[in-house]
C-alpha cells in the first residue's frame, strides 16, 4: 500500500508541474499596477513580484517544470525527485514569503490563471505538493512504468483522486478559468450605450413599423436616458392633430426591447397623461410590442 | 425648456410608455424624511429672529440660544449682516433655526494655476472657474490635504464667499495622487469602474455638496449622449452607478442620520466622477462619490457643510423594477 501512495505522487507531481508549464506558455499574466490611486507602489513591494511580473522568467520557470514533469514520467532517477522536492520546497518559501509582502499579488503558480491574492489555501497546495514530492523520493518506478505496471491499479487510482481532489480544492485558479469563459454582463442600468445602437434597434422593431407613418420627423425632439432605458420622443399626426410618438428602447446588451406610446402633443402638465394614455397603456408584464394607447389604436 | 418642466413632461412621457408606478424609493434607500431647510439672504437679524429673504418670499424665523452660526467658523450674530447668503437649517420643531451657514461656498475641480498664495480652479463646463484665496490660517490644513499644487491635479476646499473671491477654510478632502486626466488605475479590483452594486441594488459611497443654489444633485453618471445632458468628456467614475438624465429623480440616504430624499438631477456630475475618495463621518463609506448634492438638500438631509461629506447610499427613484 505504501508503494501504491508513493507511485500516486510521481504521478500527481508530474501531473502539476506539465499542468503549471503549459498555463506559463499559454496563459499570459495581466501587467500588475505599479500605482494605487495614483501612488507608486514602494520599491520593497515591486521587488517581491519582479521575478512574477517578467514574462521571460516566467518561459524559463514553465519550460524547467515541464522538462521535470516529463522527467518524472520517464526516469524514476533520484536526482529529479530530489530536484522535484527542492523546488517544490523554495515555491513554498516563496509564496509564503509573497503572502506575508504583497497580499494583494497573485502568485502566478499557474501563469495568468493565479491573479488572486495569495491566501492560505495556496501556501497549503504548496506544503502538501512540497511532502508529496518528499514521499515520492522512495517510489520504485517511473511515472509512465506505474501507468504501465502497477498491479494495484484500483488503489492507485483512488489515492490520485483523492490527492487531485484536495488539489482542486486548494486551488483558487479553477475559479480563474472557468470564469474566463463567462463573460461578465453588465447592468443594463450601468451599460454605456451608443445612440446608433439605440437608433438601430429601434428602426428594427415592431413598435417602429408600427408607427413609423405617423412620425413626422426623421430626429427625434427628445432623447435621453433613465437606467435600463432610453426614451426618444418623436413628434407625430394623426388627421390635422399632433401627437407625440415615445419609445424606450432597452439599453441591454442583448434582447432589447422596445415599447412605445402614443400621446397628445401639448397636453397640460399636471394634467394626467392626455389621450388616455393612463388608461390605454397596459401595465408591465403584457406584450410590449402590443402595448399600444387607444390613440395609436386609431392610427 | 427650463428644466423643472422637461423634468414633468419626461416624467409624463415615461409613464405613458412604461406605465405609472409607484416611485417611492426602495426600502433600502428609505429613511425619516429630511429636515426643513431655507436659502435667501439676510434681510434682518437679531438675538431673537432672522429675517431671511427667500425664493419663496420672506421668511421669519425665531433664533434660539441653541442656535449656532457658522462663517468660516463659529460666528455670532455678527456674520449676519444683511446681504449674506445664509443657509438654514431649521430645528426638528419646525420653527426656530437650529444652524445658519453664512456665505459658504464650495471649490472643487482641476488647479489650473498656483501663486503664493491663490489657487486658480476650473470646476467644470458647468461651473466655471475660481480664484481661492488660501489665508495663512488654513495654508497649513489645506497643504496638508493637498501636497501636490500643481496644475493638473485635483483640488477641493472648504470656502467663505468673501468681496474678493472664495477664501478657503479647511480641505474638503484629501487630494488623489493621481492627475485630474488620469483617473487612477482601472486593473485594481473594487476601484475604478469598479464597485457596482447589485444590478437592481443602491450604491454607496460618499455625498459631498456644491454651492448651486438650485434644489437637487449634481449626478456623476448622467448619460452623454441625446440630450441626457452629461459631459462628453466625463470618466466613467469610481462607482459604477446607473446612467440617469438631468430631471431623474435619485433617492438619497444620509447613512450617519438615518435621513434620506428623493431629489432631482439638475447637473452633470463629472467632476465628482474623478473622485474616489472616502468619507468617515460614521464609518468608513466605500471609496467614490455617489452624488454631489446642492448645499440646501445636503443640510436637509443632516449633513454639516464644514464637514464636506456623509456616508451615502443612492438609488434612482424610477418606477421601473429593471433596476
Amino acid at each position: 500500500m505504501v508503494t501504491v501512495v508513493q507511485n500516486a505522487q510521481v504521478l500527481l507531481l508530474a501531473a502539476v508541474l506539465l499542468a503549471a508549464c503549459l498555463a506559463k506558455l499559454a496563459v499570459r499574466a495581466p501587467a500588475e499596477a505599479d500605482h494605487v490611486h495614483g501612488v507608486p507602489l514602494p520599491a520593497g513591494a515591486r521587488q517581491a513580484t519582479v521575478l512574477r511580473n517578467s514574462r521571460s522568467a516566467g518561459v524559463g520557470l514553465g519550460v524547467m517544470e515541464g522538462v521535470l514533469g516529463l522527467a518524472l514520467l520517464v526516469t524514476s532517477h533520484v536526482s529529479v525527485r530530489i530536484a522535484t522536492a527542492v523546488g517544490f520546497a523554495v515555491a513554498t518559501w516563496a509564496v509564503s514569503e509573497l503572502r506575508a509582502h504583497r497580499p494583494d499579488a497573485g502568485c502566478g503558480c499557474f501563469g495568468g490563471l493565479s491573479t488572486k491574492p495569495v491566501g492560505r489555501r495556496t501556501v497549503a497546495r504548496a506544503m502538501l505538493l512540497t511532502a508529496a514530492a518528499v514521499a515520492s523520493l522512495w517510489a520504485p518506478y517511473a511515472g509512465l512504468d506505474v501507468l504501465r505496471f502497477d498491479q494495484a491499479r484500483v488503489g492507485l487510482a483512488l489515492v490520485l483522486a483523492v490527492e487531485l481532489a484536495l488539489f482542486a480544492a486548494l486551488s483558487p485558479e479553477l475559479a480563474t478559468l472557468f470564469g474566463r469563459h463567462a463573460r461578465p454582463r453588465t447592468s443594463c442600468a450601468r451599460r454605456r450605450s451608443p445612440l446608433a445602437e439605440t437608433y438601430a434597434t429601434l428602426r428594427d422593431s415592431r413598435a417602429w413599423a408600427r408607427h413609423e407613418n405617423a412620425v413626422t420627423s426623421a430626429v427625434p425632439v427628445d432623447v435621453w436616458r433613465e437606467g435600463c432605458w432610453r426614451f426618444l420622443v418623436f413628434p407625430g399626426r394623426r388627421g390635422e392633430q399632433a401627437l407625440e410618438i415615445v419609445f424606450a428602447v432597452s439599453t441591454a446588451e442583448r434582447d432589447r426591447e422596445v415599447r412605445a406610446a402614443v400621446v397628445d402633443a401639448g397636453v397640460e402638465l399636471g394634467a394626467g397623461a392626455g389621450t388616455g394614455a393612463d388608461h390605454d397603456v397596459p401595465r408591465a408584464g403584457d406584450d410590449p410590442e402590443t402595448r399600444t394607447s387607444l390613440a395609436s389604436a386609431a392610427l | 425648456m427650463p428644466l423643472h418642466r422637461r423634468r414633468a413632461e419626461r416624467r409624463r412621457l415615461r409613464e405613458a410608455v412604461l406605465g405609472s408606478e409607484p416611485r417611492q424609493p426602495a426600502p433600502p434607500v428609505a429613511g425619516t424624511p429630511s429636515l426643513r431647510v431655507l436659502t435667501g439672504l439676510v434681510l434682518d437679524a437679531s438675538p431673537h429672529l432672522l429675517v431671511v429673504r427667500t425664493p419663496a418670499g420672506e421668511a421669519r424665523l425665531p433664533m434660539t440660544g441653541a442656535t449656532t452660526v457658522w462663517h468660516g467658523g463659529r460666528g455670532g450674530l455678527a456674520a449676519l449682516r444683511p446681504g449674506r447668503e445664509v443657509v438654514v437649517r431649521v430645528g426638528g420643531d419646525g420653527l426656530a433655526a437650529e444652524r445658519v451657514w453664512v456665505d459658504a461656498g464650495r471649490v472643487t475641480g482641476t488647479i489650473l494655476a498656483c501663486g503664493r498664495d491663490t489657487v486658480e480652479v476650473d470646476m467644470g463646463p458647468h461651473r466655471g472657474r475660481a480664484h481661492v484665496v488660501i489665508p495663512p490660517h488654513a495654508l497649513g490644513a489645506v497643504l496638508v490635504r493637498h501636497p501636490r499644487m500643481e496644475p493638473g491635479y485635483l483640488f477641493d476646499v472648504i470656502c467663505v464667499r468673501s468681496p474678493d473671491g472664495p477664501r478657503a477654510v479647511r480641505p474638503g478632502t484629501s487630494q488623489p495622487g493621481h492627475r485630474a486626466d488620469q483617473m487612477a488605475d482601472a486593473a485594481l479590483p473594487g476601484h475604478v469602474g469598479g464597485p457596482a452594486g447589485p444590478a437592481g441594488g443602491p450604491s454607496r459611497g460618499t455625498a459631498t455638496w456644491f454651492g448651486g443654489g438650485e434644489y437637487g444633485m449634481a449626478y456623476p453618471a448622467v448619460d452623454p449622449e441625446g440630450q441626457a445632458g452629461g459631459c462628453a468628456d466625463a470618466p466613467a467614475g469610481c462607482v459604477r452607478l446607473p446612467l440617469l438624465s438631468l430631471g431623474s429623480d435619485v433617492a438619497v440616504r444620509n447613512e450617519c442620520t438615518g435621513r434620506a430624499a428623493t431629489v432631482p438631477v439638475v447637473e452633470c456630475g463629472c467632476v465628482a466622477a474623478r473622485y474616489c475618495d472616502r468619507c468617515v463621518e460614521c464609518g468608513v463609506s466605500p471609496r467614490g462619490r455617489v452624488a454631489e448634492l446642492s448645499a440646501a438638500v445636503f443640510v436637509g438631509l443632516g449633513g454639516d457643510l464644514e464637514n464636506g461629506c456623509f456616508n451615502a447610499t443612492v438609488q434612482p427613484a424610477m418606477g421601473d423594477a429593471r433596476w
